[in-house]
């Protein structure tokens, strides 16, 4: 809310905290927000400003409300009030704008809001979201909504009340699947073909629901929408990964049914006439949060112990929610205009199916069979607790032992002992196997592998199961456990660890006795898993070197080509390693802070032998030394795999200048005389060629002395 | 701060493979798919990985039937 506030035009500012708490002077910006925050959380003030507000801004701010959910699509809450008889359904809105009570959702790096009118009617194509604050909406639940109480007349029916459990159940199984194998969307938002097939084909996921009064299309994809929303998975880039199972659950069944509840006004990617919906306007024009709650409170206005037929509380919505009713509203500003049925009058909005499917299965609603067997419905404890008008419901203690955990690793789990928190738990660590009254789990190495990785150990996984278990755990299941958790202490791996490099193994001691979270791996060398935690003022760095970067230079190559010096503060860890494949230690010394390698016979020979080409060895001088392999290195590289060198007698002439020399192997006259050129001023010639070669010179005067 | 700073070299994000002793870490040495991506050994019961391979030497360890604890920053 205090972010909201600090994006207001200073003018708009004033406007809406001169209704809120009518202000006496002119309070600076920062005074008006914090004063505005203070008047939303005093009761007295609340009261009084929603005595002073219209029946339709207090109705709105009650069905809000009554959804325990603080932030709504202004489209949704549009339907919501033209369903409550309000034909100008924006009206309402702005005016609870303008007194304080109801907040816009502005993106990041949005302008400052100077009117509301405006920013509804350039909202773009993102459906514009608002928020109330609940100590606002708590006020404002109880007031009338003038809803009729459709009453069905069947007489005294048998109650029953689902157990609350089926959707937590439902997404930890898809949480399991999700967590083996992520699931790949495509740019539409729907799934690969074959990740769809793979959902679909899932005899656990599409079970039919436990004591279940309809059939729900698509139901992957309405738990894959909801465990979305509850944050147990989450998007990332193209795919829909595992992420952790909500924390509610660990608080018992009432706040995890609670913040299923407050998800259903979100859950956009699913609808209970033709199940997924997909596609840019799937948020936009989804008519269903509106048309869920309102269904709900029409529930609410039953007397006690009367019920209602779920296709009359169907056909009540379908004929005033402007997506069913093609009868011509007011029209609304911009892109707050409410969802519409495009695909023509169909007025089937399967909101029965989802008072029978989804309702029921959440608790909200209990199921009478009639004797006709049509079945009717009624809110139930739970119902009215959310709903926020009733008080939390006694819930029958479950039984704490409820876990029969078999010597063959499998679990029975007793659905009248479970909870949220302890599906949480056994999701953990063993795999859903069947659901039902009596659902099974079997413990397997990888899933007990997967509750190590997430920080259980031995001990609390048997704590686990023990606190459950109706009986000892057995033998053979305590010894699975150990071994699988004993194998999974043999070997740690540190993906990006930050290793510490010690000068003398007491600078290490040093570290460790300053309680540094360091793990010793040898008498100078510690690790910790990242650097995070690590207080960097206990160290003077003598060197940094980053593994995730290219190789840095850090070796010199001495005149002799063969004598390698790497600069140990500049070094790394790997540079030794790769050296030790082709060069030898020179006798350990450090000069200056370098340490020295020499390439070697008997090195080159075994690198050569082992794979190393001169082209790798080209590369990794290129990379540490700045300049190819010496010629000494190549020469001791590759000399051996060259033709014998030829060793013979040769008839040296010594000219005396090199300008002479060119001059004989350039003139025709002496160029076939002469073998080869040794140097600037040496030539090889064939002894038989001695008299010939003289000859021709004294032609002009050139004479051969010796 | 009081105490003396201690003097360090640091190697940031490095990979390694810490073993519980060390004819574990020659049996993963022998392992010549896992080899190839070993740069060198640090001590007996500790290997460096390759940079950027951490991966493929988890999924190699876990395809040879072990279950290694990855220890990573939170």
């Amino acid at each position: 809310m205090q972010q909201a506030l600090k994006r207001y035009d200073a003018a708009l500012l004033r406007a809406v905290g001169g209704k809120l708490f009518k202000p006496r002077s002119q309070w600076p910006v920062d005074e008006l927000i914090a004063r505005s925050l203070a008047a939303i959380n005093n009761v007295a003030v609340v009261d009084r400003r929603l005595r002073e507000s219209e029946q339709a801004s207090r109705r709105l701010l009650a069905v809000i409300g009554h959804s325990r959910q603080p932030r709504w699509r202004v489209g949704n809450l549009v339907e919501a009030l033209q369903m409550l008889g309000e034909d100008d359904g924006v009206r309402p809105i702005l005016d609870l704008l303008h007194a304080g009570l109801l907040y816009p959702e502005l993106p990041a790096g949005a302008s400052r809001l100077r009117d509301f009118k405006q920013w509804l009617a350039h909202a773009g194509t993102a459906a514009p979201v608002v928020f109330a604050h609940p100590a606002v909406t708590a006020r404002a639940v109880g007031e009338k909504l003038g809803l009729p109480a459709l009453i069905a007349d069947h007489g005294s029916l048998v109650a029953r009340e689902a157990d609350g459990l089926e959707w937590p159940l439902r997404i930890a199984v898809l949480w399991q699947r999700v967590k083996d194998v992520p699931l790949r969307r495509t740019q539409q938002g729907d799934f690969f073909k074959r990740d769809w097939e793979r959902l679909t084909a899932d005899g656990l996921l599409n079970a039919p629901l436990a004591d279940g009064f309809a059939e729900l299309p698509d139901l992957p994809w309405l738990l894959a929408s909801l465990a979305e929303i509850e944050g147990a998975l989450r998007s990332a880039e193209t795919e829909l990964q595992e992420a952790s199972l909500p924390s509610s659950w660990q608080e018992g069944l009432l706040p995890a049914l609670e913040s299923l509840w407050a998800a259903l006004p979100w859950l956009d990617g699913w609808g209970p006439q033709h199940g997924r919906r997909i596609g840019p306007d799937a948020g936009s024009a989804n008519p269903y949060p509106s048309a869920y709650l309102l269904s709900l409170l029409l529930l609410s206005q039953l007397p006690d112990g009367a019920w209602a037929e779920p296709a009359a509380i169907a056909k009540w919505i379908e004929e005033r929610h402007p997506y069913w009713n093609t009868k011509p509203q007011a029209l609304a500003v911009g892109a707050i205009s409410p969802s519409r049925e495009t695909t023509g009058p169909s007025a089937n909005s399967g909101l029965d199916v989802f008072l029978l499917g989804v309702a029921h299965q959440l608790r909200l609603v209990e199921v009478g069979n009639a004797a006709d067997g049509q079945c009717l419905v009624r809110l139930t404890a739970v119902g009215r607790w959310l709903l926020g008008i009733g008080d939390p419901p006694p819930l029958p203690q479950g039984f704490p032992q409820t876990l029969l955990v078999q010597p063959n690793l499998e679990i029975v789990a007793y659905r009248q002992g479970l909870t949220p928190g302890l599906i949480a738990d056994l999701s953990q660590l063993a795999a859903w196997k069947s659901l039902g009254p009596a659902c099974t789990l079997q413990l397997q190495p990888e899933t007990v592998y997967g509750a190590l990785q997430s920080g259980q150990t031995f001990e609390t996984i048997r704590q686990t199961l023990e606190r459950h278990a109706v009986r000892e755990l057995p033998a053979a299941v305590i010894d699975s456990l150990r071994t699988w958790s004993n194998k999974r202490e043999r070997i740690a791996v540190y993906p990006s660890g930050t290793l510490f490099e010690f000068a003398t193994p007491e600078d290490l001691n040093e570290a460790l006795a300053r309680r540094l979270p360091l793990t010793r791996l040898a008498d100078r060398w510690a690790v910790a898993a990242g650097d995070s935690q690590i207080d960097f003022r206990h160290f003077r760095l003598t060197g940094t070197r980053d593994y995730a970067l290219p190789p840095e230079r850090c070796v010199e190559v001495g005149e002799d080509g063969v004598t390698l010096s790497v600069d140990l503060a500049r070094s790394d860890l790997l540079v030794e390693s790769e050296l030790q494949r082709f060069a030898e230690l020179a006798g350990g010394t450090n000069l200056n802070g370098r340490r020295q390698y020499r390439l070697t016979p008997t090195s080159l020979t075994a690198a050569r032998d082992s794979g190393v080409t001169v082209r790798a060895l080209d590369d990794w001088f290129m990379q540490r030394a700045g300049q190819p392999l010496s010629a000494a290195g190549r020469l001791l590289l590759t000399g051996g795999l060259l033709p014998a060198a030829e060793a013979r007698r040769q008839l040296v002439l010594h000219v005396p200048t090199p300008d002479f020399a060119d001059g004989l192997l350039q003139w025709p006259g002496t160029r076939g005389l002469i073998l080869a050129r040794l140097g600037p001023t040496a030539l090889a010639i064939a002894e038989e060629n001695v008299e010939a070669l003289r000859k021709v010179l004294q032609t002009f005067g050139v004479g051969i002395s010796g | 701060m009081d105490k003396a700073r201690i003097p360090v070299k640091l190697h940031r994000r490095v990979c390694l493979v810490q073993t519980e002793d060390a004819v574990l870490a020659e049996e993963l040495l022998a392992r010549k798919k896992l080899a190839q991506d070993i740069v060198g050994r640090l001590t007996d019961r500790v290997l460096l990985v390759r940079p950027g391979r951490s991966d493929a030497v988890i999924q190699e360890l876990q395809s040879m039937g072990h279950t290694p604890s990855v220890v990573a920053s939170p």
